[in-house]
C-alpha cells in the first residue's frame, strides 16, 4: 500500500485544528489504530507548532507544508517551511526525573516528538527547513 | 475545550471537556485562573471527558501543580484515558500528580 497527502498551513496556531483533521483522515486511509493515530496526532502537533513559533519571527506571516506518506508499513511526515534556519532536534532532552519545584514549565514538545517517532531528522535545503519524522506501524 | 468550575469551601473542581491542545491552551489557561488564585486549596481536575492533551496542556497542569506546591494546596487529576496516561508516562507527569480513577 502506498499513499501520500499534502497539507499547507499558515503559521497560525489556530490552524493546528486542520492538522488534526488531516492526520485523522490520513490514519484512517492507512488503516492505523486509534492509539497510534493519537500518538501521531500529538507528535505532528508538537513539531508543527514548534515550526510555527520559531521558524518565523513573531508578527511575520509564513506558510508550512506537511506531507504525509505511508509505504511498506512506514509513516513518513515531512514538514517544510521557508523561515529562518531552525533545527529543533538539537534541543536538549527534558529531564523527567526532576521534582515539581525543579521542573521547567516548557520543553516537552520536541521531547514528545522524539519519544513517539522512530526517527526525527532535520535538513536545511536551499531556503527551506525540512523536518522529517518516521514511524513504523 | 469546555471548562466548568464548581467551588466548595475546601476545593475547586474544574471539569475539562474536549481537547487540551495548542489552539485551545490560551483560553483554557484563562478559564483556570480561579484555580491558580485558590492554589492553597484542593484543586480537582476532572478529566473524565478530556480526549487529548499536548505539551501546551501539560504546561498548564504543571503551572497549577507548581502554584499549589508553593501555596500549600494540592492538585488531584480525575480519570485520564489510556492515551493521556501514555503521555503522562512519557513525560514523567505520573510521578508529579495524584491521579485518581473512579
Amino acid at each position: 500500500m502506498f499513499m501520500k497527502s499534502l497539507l499547507v498551513l499558515d503559521n497560525d496556531i489556530q490552524q493546528i485544528t486542520q492538522l488534526a483533521e488531516f492526520i485523522e483522515q490520513f490514519a484512517e486511509q492507512a488503516g492505523l489504530d486509534m492509539a497510534l493515530t493519537m500518538s501521531l496526532n500529538l507528535a505532528l502537533e508538537e513539531a508543527v507548532s514548534n515550526v510555527m513559533m520559531y521558524a518565523y519571527p513573531e508578527g511575520t506571516k509564513g506558510q508550512l507544508e506537511i506531507e504525509a506518506g505511508f509505504e511498506n508499513g512506514k509513516c513518513t511526515f515531512v514538514i517544510s517551511d521557508s523561515g529562518i534556519p531552525f533545527d529543533p532536534t538539537t534541543k536538549q532532552d527534558a529531564d523527567i526525573s526532576l521534582s515539581v519545584e525543579e521542573r521547567p514549565i516548557g520543553g516537552l514538545g520536541i521531547f514528545l516528538v522524539k519519544n513517539i517517532m522512530d526517527s526525527v531528522s532535520y535538513a536545511r535545503k536551499g531556503e527551506k527547513n525540512v523536518l522529517t519524522l518516521t514511524k513504523k506501524v | 475545550m469546555e471548562v466548568t468550575i464548581t467551588k466548595t469551601e475546601q476545593s475547586l473542581t474544574a471539569k475539562l471537556v474536549g481537547r487540551l491542545d495548542t489552539p485551545s491552551a490560551q483560553e483554557v489557561s484563562q478559564k483556570l485562573e480561579p484555580l491558580m488564585e485558590n492554589a492553597d486549596k484542593e484543586l480537582i481536575l476532572d478529566c473524565t471527558e478530556m480526549s487529548y492533551i499536548s505539551s501546551s496542556g501539560l504546561r498548564i497542569l504543571l503551572s497549577l501543580r507548581k502554584q499549589a506546591a508553593t501555596k500549600g494546596g494540592k492538585v488531584v487529576i480525575l480519570n485520564i484515558n489510556d492515551e493521556i496516561r501514555q503521555v503522562f508516562m512519557m513525560t514523567g507527569f505520573l510521578n508529579l500528580f495524584e491521579i485518581k480513577n473512579g
